[in-house]
């Protein structure tokens, strides 16, 4: 078996970001290595709920252009009034006047910039919260959040026991370290 | 106090978001250990050495990796702990516990318990990481001390009573036909352990599990193993079966027995297309949910919904299941589980783990030798 590439490649192949080159190497690693394919799936998990979080929230671009071409157009039309009209109507258009309305021109498109536009979310079935076991242990998750209990000082991985029961789930394993028969649980949330 | 480990929190998940590095934990703010003041088990010293905190993105990895020093400081010795790990904080309603069976602890005796978990949680979160505290502790004669939130001591009361029975058969073993046969059952056990066919599942409360939309779903009905001397029979039972996923199981059961019934667990075995059979897991009556008079029949039942798989993700279609009653509780407390040679004779020793015990002295057998077993076994 080659080398294991280290996190940070894994990391990067699991979002898709490395070089062709690479990409393939890692690729023939990850289908001999289920130490390696195991973390990255956790990658690919922890992808998976990250995003929600760190996206800035939906912009329409094209309701924005609307927005700043129809402010454009109410300001090119306030400064119309200014200069065309006849000194009698300046009792109308006054400074005062006048800084009311681009006062309000402003407040205007600032409500319409900053409306919370409705959003359907998309229906995820990765957001209902479950418990499952993996390689590296058993979790459960919920949304963005998640507890792993890790078994990762079994004795032998291929020897740990897992059983889901009921709202709970389980993993059995001698641990190294003190020797003990160790049995984590996690329960749903 | 607690506003002050929520402040030191925040504070702590700042430092991580700012600086964007793996971050040692500090163990005064990211962990809480509380143990009833009448404990009759003391914790003397708590090693977080190797724990870390990670950025990825705007969401935080926590690996604890926590070692307790604890002792036994009651007069008797104690057979089993079960320790809760609450993150309440980190992941709403997240709970999980650490139990170690099969101990032998003299009084004034120390032991150590681990405690291995992985967090993800939003940056921001602040609070301590998790709580620990003890659920309940075992001694001998089956005595129990704590809360029993999370029915440890029914847990533990089962695998002791397990361990007893296999003490029995593999001092029987050695009794019958010296440390050569011993050996041959140390060798059948780390075999069964390392053949016994295993399953991935994914378990969701309630409502459809996961992604097998569009496959036809049916009723399918359980066929039961009989256990000879089970107190409550199972008669009848079915699950909505999907592809490789089984929602709602339920089983009838009846009370055979002279005794009142407080409690019943189902071992489900599934048999893929194949015709592999494996222990999917088990369905246990809900709590305060079941209590069976004599004679009487009742329903265990399950409102969860569980998916299959195998290799890393690749489904296992259910052709057909299997159940068997895995263990019982009276309302006195006692409970029971399957004898060894009921196992033996239903095929069931092939397909469900064997008892923390058995696992424990198999791994003396093979870490230390069959001296180290039959010395063991000449203990108690």
């Amino acid at each position: 078996m080659t080398k294991h590439p280290n996190e940070t490649v894994l990391a990067l192949f699991a979002g898709g970001d490395l070089g062709t080159w690479q990409r393939w190497r890692v690729e023939r690693h990850v289908a001999s290595c289920t130490a390696c394919r195991q973390e990255v799936a956790e990658f690919s998990e922890l992808r998976a709920a990250v995003p929600a979080m760190v996206e800035p929230p939906e912009i329409s671009w094209t309701k924005l252009a609307v927005e700043m071409k129809a402010n454009i157009r109410l300001g090119l039309e306030a400064g119309e009034c200014v200069s065309a009209g006849p000194l009698e109507a300046r009792g109308i258009f006054s400074v005062r006047s006048l800084a009311v309305c681009g006062s309000l021109a402003l407040l205007l498109a600032a409500f319409l910039l900053e409306r919370p536009a409705p959003r359907i979310e998309p229906v995820n079935a990765a957001e209902t919260p479950f418990m499952e076991s993996s390689g590296a242990g058993i979790q459960s998750k919920a949304g963005d959040q998640a507890i792993m209990m890790l078994n990762t000082r079994a004795r032998d991985a291929r020897n740990v026991d897992y059983l889901a029961s009921g709202n709970a789930m389980r993993a059995r394993y001698v641990d190294t370290e003190t020797g003990y028969v160790t049995i984590n649980n996690v329960y749903a949330q | 106090m607690f506003m002050r480990s929520k402040t030191a929190g925040l504070i702590f998940a700042s430092a991580i978001a700012l600086f964007g590095q793996e971050t040692k934990l500090d163990p005064n703010s990211s962990i809480q250990i509380n143990f009833p003041a009448d404990s009759p088990v003391l914790q003397l010293s708590t090693k977080v050495d190797e724990s870390r905190a990670t950025p990825r993105g705007g969401a935080m990895v926590v690996d604890l990796h926590m070692s307790l020093s604890l002792r036994n400081a009651g007069s008797r010795n104690i057979r089993g702990i079960t320790l809760m790990v609450a993150a309440q904080e980190a992941t709403p309603g997240g709970k999980a516990s650490v139990a170690v069976p099969s101990l032998d602890v003299a009084p004034g005796q120390n032991f150590p318990v681990r405690i291995d978990l992985r967090l993800l949680r939003p940056l921001q979160a602040g609070g301590p990481l998790v709580k620990v505290s003890l659920d309940g502790v075992l001694f001998d004669g089956f005595d129990f001390y704590g809360p029993n939130r999370l029915n440890s001591r029914r847990s533990m009361t089962v695998w002791e009573m397990e361990a007893q029975r296999d003490r029995q058969h593999f001092k029987a073993v050695l009794a019958a036909t010296g440390p050569a046969g011993l050996q041959r059952e140390m060798l059948d056990s780390l075999a069964r352990q390392a053949e016994r066919p295993r399953i991935d599942v994914r378990v969701s409360r309630g409502g459809r599990a996961v992604s097998s939309a569009g496959a036809p779903e049916h009723m399918a009905r359980f066929a039961f193993l009989k256990m000879p001397d089970a107190p409550v029979e199972a008669v009848d039972g079915w699950a909505e079966v999907s592809a490789n996923e089984a929602r709602t199981p339920t089983i009838q059961v009846v009370n055979r027995s002279p005794k009142p019934v407080d409690y019943v667990e189902i071992g489900w075995l599934v048999k893929d297309r194949e015709g592999r059979e494996f222990l999917a897991g088990s369905v246990p009556a809900a709590e305060g949910d079941l209590f069976l008079p004599p004679g009487r029949s009742g329903r265990v039942l399950q409102d969860t919904a569980l998916r299959f798989s195998r290799n890393a993700g690749e489904p296992v279609s259910i052709a057909s299941m299997t159940g068997f009653v895995s263990q019982v509780e009276f309302a006195d407390g006692t409970a029971w589980v399957p004898n060894r040679l009921a196992l033996q004779l239903s095929g069931l020793l092939r397909m469900v783990a064997p008892s923390p015990e058995e696992q424990r002295l198999a791994d003396l057998y093979r870490t230390k030798g069959l001296n180290a077993v039959v010395e063991e076994l000449r203990k108690r």
